[in-house]
């Protein structure tokens, strides 16, 4: 196991002034609940979407979960909501394989299952799991933004030493079992398993390829505009993301939520 | 604040009330499952369902779109162009616009009768960020604010049932008949 939070050193001056924010504005960072919100300070950061004339992109400050959710978490919310469990739910709302790696549709497997990060939910799940959560899921740009950072930077996409960690990451096979979260070492947001663990939903997955793209030549074409294409991990993640559909599942694909910064519950 | 209470209160209940009912006995494959709450150009707050119990034509837009928007709207009103008037009464037309901030009822209102668009089967709404994503995904439908204000985002129209079950879509903007077909047939008769 990890120690639960990043060394106070490894948080920067910004990230402490969004905890402050969330003190101030009585939201709690941590509620006793074992997936935090945990405060991401808005920037002006280059996205690699391409976006018009304009090079920045602003993101303001926002909360995100600590880690994606856990199987526990989603058995949790099922059960709150039973029209979301496995078998329960509309073809509309979610495909033939959601959650058909549970045991049940009220039972995740193992006792270890229960720490890995959920996932073969829909879009549509994801949506509701935060809704309850009084969250919502964190957009692309917030997303790009957290998974910028490296434990010691808020930026180090420039830093090809901490790309290619991500990219080994990226190379182990997808056959291996879902690691659990919080396995390796936080960034300086406290945001851990960014990269590495699986892929992840985001609110508006359906912005992210050109609205006429066709996925399968988005390698050709849509590709030339993207930015910063030595970014080969954030790449993937926008041309997976981008392709699919809302009620599609994945053995690899989870998702975790985010709150505006200031509206917290 | 007081008056913000009641009027909250007021939605959260006709929301879930219609919400939960209405929807035990739809299809499973029936985009009607979505929960989404559209203001519409006449200041109506109605759900995705509005147009439930007719074939329905949906799209998505936004009214300050300088040209594939005004295109989208004559598009769908040839195509219904091409039914017999008892076929062209049975359908509904929906467009929902993503931005809301700019797309109020007024505004919509101005687009239909700059468009001459038939209010007693068409209906103009508007969507706030996360209904109008939910819409999209439901459809298939994508959307990207631009930086300058504008929006970069499909030419999608989608036919749906009486239940809300997807039953053809174009994108294509003229002519394409294997569409036309497939409203002609679901505008046919009335529901048996």
């Amino acid at each position: 196991m990890t120690p639960r939070s990043v060394p106070l050193a490894r948080r920067t001056e910004a990230s402490l002034y969004g905890l402050l924010a969330v003190a101030l504005l009585g939201g709690s960072a941590t509620a006793g609940d074992g997936n935090p919100f945990l405060p991401v300070t808005g920037s002006e950061f280059r996205s690699a979407l391409p976006s018009g004339k304009e090079d920045l992109i602003k993101v303001p400050g926002f909360l995100l979960q600590e880690h994606p959710v856990t199987n526990a978490e989603f058995l949790a919310f099922v059960r709150a909501n039973p029209q979301w469990q496995r078998g329960a739910t509309p073809a509309a709302m979610a495909g033939g394989d959601y959650l058909s790696q549970w045991l049940t549709p009220l039972n995740p497997g193992s006792h270890d299952a229960e720490s890995q990060p959920v996932t073969r939910v829909s879009w549509f799940a994801a949506d509701a799991y935060c809704e309850a959560q009084g969250a919502r899921l964190p957009y692309w740009y917030e997303w790009e933004l957290a998974a910028a950072a490296s434990p010691s930077k808020r930026d180090a996409r420039s830093d090809a030493e901490w790309r290619q960690q991500i990219l080994d990451w990226y190379a182990r096979p997808a056959s291996a079992p879902l690691p659990q979260v919080r396995q390796g070492i936080a960034n300086v947001y406290g945001v851990h398993d960014l990269h590495g663990l699986v892929w992840e939903w985001v609110q508006d997955f359906n912005s992210l390829l050109p609205a006429d793209a066709d996925p399968e030549k988005f390698c050709g074409s849509g590709a030339q505009n993207l930015q910063q294409k030595e970014n080969y991990a954030v790449l993937m993640r926008i041309a997976l993301l981008g392709s699919m559909q809302a009620t599609d599942t994945g053995h690899a694909l989870g998702f975790r939520c985010a709150r505006d910064l200031r509206n917290p519950q | 604040m007081k008056r913000l209470v009641v009027l909250l209160a007021g939605v959260l209940l006709y929301g879930g009330g219609s919400g939960l009912c209405a929807k035990t006995d739809l299809p499973s494959d029936s985009l009607y499952h979505l929960q989404a709450r559209l203001l519409t150009q006449s200041a109506k707050s109605v759900g995705f369902d509005v147009n439930r119990g007719h074939p329905t034509l949906v799209s998505m837009f936004y009214a300050s779109c300088p040209a594939a928007c005004p295109m989208l709207i004559t598009s769908m009103q040839v195509y219904e162009s091409h039914l017999a008037p008892a076929a062209r009464n049975r359908l509904r037309v929906l467009l929902v616009s993503f931005d809301a901030a700019r797309d109020t009822p007024s505004q919509l209102e101005q687009v239909a009768g700059l468009h001459r668009i038939d209010l007693s089967r068409w209906t103009l709404a508007s969507a706030p960020e996360n209904d109008a994503r939910k819409i999209a995904a439901g459809l298939g439908f994508s959307y990207r604010a631009l930086p300058d204000g504008s929006f970069d985002h499909s030419l999608l129209i989608t036919l749906v049932d009486r239940h809300g079950r997807v039953i053809a879509t174009t994108t294509t903007l003229v002519n394409d008949s294997r569409f036309l077909a497939k409203l002609e047939e679901a505008t046919a008769r009335d529901e048996p």
